[in-house]
């Protein structure tokens, strides 16, 4: 009469999940051993990243729709966090104009996380009713209404958000350990609900939306619920960032923010997760050197006029490689484990 | 009165620019389904080729005008030529994620060959002049802007109509291998799209760069976002829709702005994109779609 | 006219035709036959190249091979395809006038359009209606007369009296033989198999992506022979 818990594509993605998972530790592992203090920094936003590109492929890899608004849940996130966060006395100095006491109260770090996961998934469930009616251009056009709209209203409500100005004295709660940790539990979600029932429907709607209607898929709700679970990790990532940096603003929640993580997840393949977690390695990888290039080094003798704008074309540049010939992505449908068993069996 | 009159024609001549950008997004995106995401990009080409050709060639701005143009609809058609043609045929994001990869790149290179300070291009600013027309006092640009529209789409409707090239446009959007059927090079007809959009944007190029004097690597993008939405509002692919919607988004900018209180102006944006998405939330295919069926045959 | 050689269709990895043969000559009128999803459809859109196929294809003695959609009717194919699919919101005339979108000489195509128009009446009397609105045997006729209006070497019919009502497919079948009378070559796909080899010179049956029989229309009386391969059932 029991059955097993999970059937064998869910193992499978057990398996994958780990073997990502090891991928992730190694470069901290990596770093740990040979990397150099600034270094830090830069591992720490990857990991930031990282859990934005995978959030992203919970929702656009599995649903196929390519959405715009995760900047904009992972401001929410970040703001809601840092202005609980933030003790009373700084935020005095900081949000002296404050509305509705909002400068005169504090919380602890996780009731503070917890605050901001439950405003950002509501407003995910409001925002995914609507937005889970919609087609594919409506749904990616409603998605940069969104950006558009909580972007606006950073910038206005100067007196909750200081809009582009640093809101700043929030403490450090999150080091690099803790991030990693987050990162490999995202990895392992993102996995377990796109191998779930719930994924699987959803990727079926995405291939063919008559034909998964026609047996029975309720392509509403099961886009909604991935709209909902992907704004979830996009607030985990919000949190992580407002917990480590210390000052946030508007700035990096809009458009440059949007082209960089939806660009690492088109270069890995939106439709594995595999594909999300190398397309941000590598191309956070890949614009660190071309930053270095950027501010015109001295190479070998000769100083290199400086080039603004080269980390923006290089980052175009793969996306439009990517999708004249690589349509699918490094990665395409297959995960890690497809490879490496592929392997396996081969030899 | 003069108020009403001096707002009406600020929301007409938003919706002008509006309906000129979105109708040049609708006529791609009617015949090979692509989002165009390059659009403000074109748009932001024809500013810097005028920041160049002003300076070195000619102050002349009835050339310069033909000069943004035809430098709008070069752009536009060697896009297609190199950077859509791979992905014809491909499926929605495939080529939405192309043309914002375009985009980017796109808005770098003005970055990097230009400069990310404003470049001066002040040829155009003449247009913008006070009328006093009695007791009322209104812009000429946005005069221009109107009729200028106004004539642009009465002539793509005779170009629709009339010409052999214009009906494959408005059949392909149907059918578009129907239309191969009858002989007619789906290259050309794309680049036809493509030269059309481009010329729609010039235009609305020349009043940008009246407006701004400058030009910008962004330039176009938020125009662009702007028009994406008029043409949500319309339904996309709908030529109809794209100026309906174009206009609607003009009238509701301008009321929205008169609505709110000064204090809440930069939301101005925001409640906009609000009401856009309600409309879409009532209609999730915009207000005119286009008849399209779900399945396999048309 | 018309030469195919072992010919093979694939619509993506499936394989829907598997080498047939196939001939028609200048004037005659050739009915393919066969039940649905016998590869009749796949036949003619490996011909007119809107599907992946490989064997030979041959037009005049001319290859068609590697050539585009567009390049093949502008050397003479032109198809009346399955489903009518005129161009529902472009005016009857205007779909007349995309017909002959590729020839030159513009005034004898008006005129060309205008003895359509005389005709068939019905298409005349709504020449500035969207063809949207026409009912299905008309939208057949406009088809029909679209096709033409490319002065092609040779005429493709797919299925022209699916869904419509047997008074019209009468009628339809009566253009047919016009046409054959003023000398249109034709490939006509039919399912209708006593009306196709009423009008036909000779005959294949496709069953299965494969020619099963095939023959002078006589030799097939009035297709009552044909019952079996025709609804698909195998003895």
């Amino acid at each position: 009469m029991s059955r097993p818990r999970l059937n064998s594509a869910q193992r499978r993605g057990l398996l994958g999940s780990a073997l990502l998972g090891l991928v992730v530790i190694a470069v901290v592992g990596a770093y740990y051993l040979w990397g150099e203090a600034w270094q830090a920094r830069i591992l720490y936003a990857t990991f930031v990243n990282l859990l934005v590109v995978v959030g992203l492929q919970v929702f656009m890899g599995n649903a196929n729709i390519t959405s715009f608004a995760h900047a904009a849940f992972m401001g929410i996130a970040a703001y809601t966090a840092a202005i609980c966060v933030t003790p009373a006395a700084m935020k005095a100095v900081s949000l002296p104009d404050a509305p509705w006491g909002l400068n005169a109260f504090e919380l602890s770090p996780l009731a503070s996380a917890a605050l901001a996961v439950l405003i950002t998934g509501v407003l995910g469930l409001l925002t995914g009713l609507f937005m889970a009616r919609l087609n594919g251009v409506g749904m990616t056009i409603f998605s940069i209404a969104i950006l558009v709209i909580v972007h606006s209203i950073f910038l206005h409500r100067t007196d909750i958000f200081k809009g582009n100005q640093a809101l700043f004295g929030i403490p450090k709660i999150l080091d690099l350990p803790q991030l990693t940790l987050m990162v490999v539990a995202a990895i392992f979600l993102a996995r377990l609900f796109r191998e779930s029932r719930t994924g699987l429907m959803l990727r079926a709607a995405a291939d063919d939306e008559v034909g998964a209607r026609a047996m029975g898929v309720d392509v509403f709700r099961v886009r909604l619920v991935a709209w909902v679970a992907s704004t979830l990790f996009f607030a985990a990532a919000g949190i992580a960032y407002a917990f480590h940096l210390g000052t946030i603003s508007a700035r990096p929640f809009y458009f440059n923010f949007v082209f960089l993580t939806v660009a690492m997840l088109i270069l890995g393949g939106l439709r594995s997760v595999s594909g999300a977690v190398f397309g941000t390695l590598l191309i956070s990888i890949g614009l660190e050197a071309v930053r270095w290039l950027e501010t015109g080094p001295v190479l070998a003798g000769v100083k290199l006029p400086e080039l603004l704008g080269l980390s923006g074309l290089a980052l175009g540049g793969v996306i439009v490689a990517v999708m004249a010939f690589l349509p699918n992505g490094l990665m395409g449908n297959r995960e890690i484990d497809d490879l490496v068993l592929r392997r396996r069996n081969g030899g | 009165m003069d108020y009403l009159i001096q707002q009406s024609l600020n929301a007409l001549s938003f919706g002008a620019e509006y309906a000129l950008i979105a109708l040049g997004l609708a006529i791609v995106f009617s015949i090979m389904r692509l989002v165009n995401f390059a659009h403000g990009e074109v748009i932001a080409f024809g500013g810097y080729s005028l920041a160049v050709t002003g300076t070195l060639l000619t102050g002349n701005p009835w050339i310069l005008m033909a000069c943004v143009v035809l430098a709008c609809m070069a752009v536009a058609v060697v896009l297609e030529r190199v950077a859509f043609r791979t992905v014809r045929g491909a499926d929605l994001t495939t080529g939405l994620l192309t043309a914002f990869g375009v985009s980017i790149i796109l808005q770098n290179l003005f970055l990097l060959l230009g400069s990310p300070r404003p470049v001066a291009a002040t040829q155009f600013i003449f247009l913008d002049r006070t009328l006093t027309l009695g007791p009322v006092r209104v812009s000429s640009l946005q005069i221009y802007e109107t009729a200028v529209t106004v004539a642009a789409i009465v002539a793509l409707l005779l170009f629709l109509r009339r010409t052999t090239l214009g009906m494959a446009l408005r059949a392909a959007a149907l059918d578009f291998e129907m239309v191969r059927l009858c002989g007619l090079r789906a290259n050309r007809v794309v680049a036809g799209a493509f030269a059309i959009s481009g010329f729609l944007a010039g235009l609305a190029c020349i009043f940008i760069m009246a407006r701004r004097g400058s030009a910008q690597p962004h330039m176009g993008f938020d125009p662009v976002l702007s028009a994406f939405v008029a043409c949500v509002i319309g339904g996309f692919g709908s030529l109809p829709g794209a100026v309906l919607g174009g206009f609607l988004l003009g009238i509701a900018e301008v009321a929205v702005l008169i609505l709110l209180p000064q204090s809440a102006g930069g939301l101005a944006h925001a409640v906009v994109f609000a009401l856009v998405a309600l409309i879409l939330v009532w209609r999730p295919d915009g207000i005119l779609s286009p008849a399209r069926e779900k399945g396999d045959k048309l | 006219m018309l030469e195919i050689g072992r010919l093979r269709v694939f619509h993506g990895v499936i394989e829907a035709v598997h080498g047939i043969d196939l001939c028609v000559r200048e004037g005659e009128c050739v009915a393919l036959l066969g039940p649905n999803g016998a590869g009749k459809t796949s036949t003619l859109s490996a011909i007119t190249g809107a599907a992946r196929a490989t064997g030979t294809i041959r037009l005049a003695g001319r290859d068609l091979s590697g050539l585009a959609i567009e390049d093949r009717c502008r050397l003479g194919i032109a198809i009346a395809p399955e489903g009518r699919r005129v161009f529902a919101n472009l005016t009857v005339r205007e779909n007349l006038v995309m017909g002959g979108a590729i020839r030159r000489d513009r005034r004898a195509l008006a005129a060309e359009i205008d003895s359509w128009f005389q005709r068939f009446p019905v298409l005349g009397e709504r020449r500035d209606q969207p063809a949207g609105t026409l009912s299905g045997g008309e939208q057949q006729m406009l088809a029909i007369a679209r096709a033409l209006l490319a002065r092609p070497r040779i005429l493709l019919l797919d299925e022209p009296s699916l869904g419509l009502a047997p008074q019209i497919v009468g009628r339809i079948f009566r253009i047919i033989e016009e046409l054959k009378a003023q000398g249109t070559t034709i490939l006509l796909v039919e399912q209708n198999a006593a009306a196709a080899i009423a009008v036909s010179d000779s005959v294949h049956v496709l069953s299965n992506g494969v020619v099963t029989r095939q023959g002078p229309a006589a030799a097939f009386g009035d297709g009552s022979g044909l019952m079996d391969e025709l609804t698909g059932v195998h003895g």
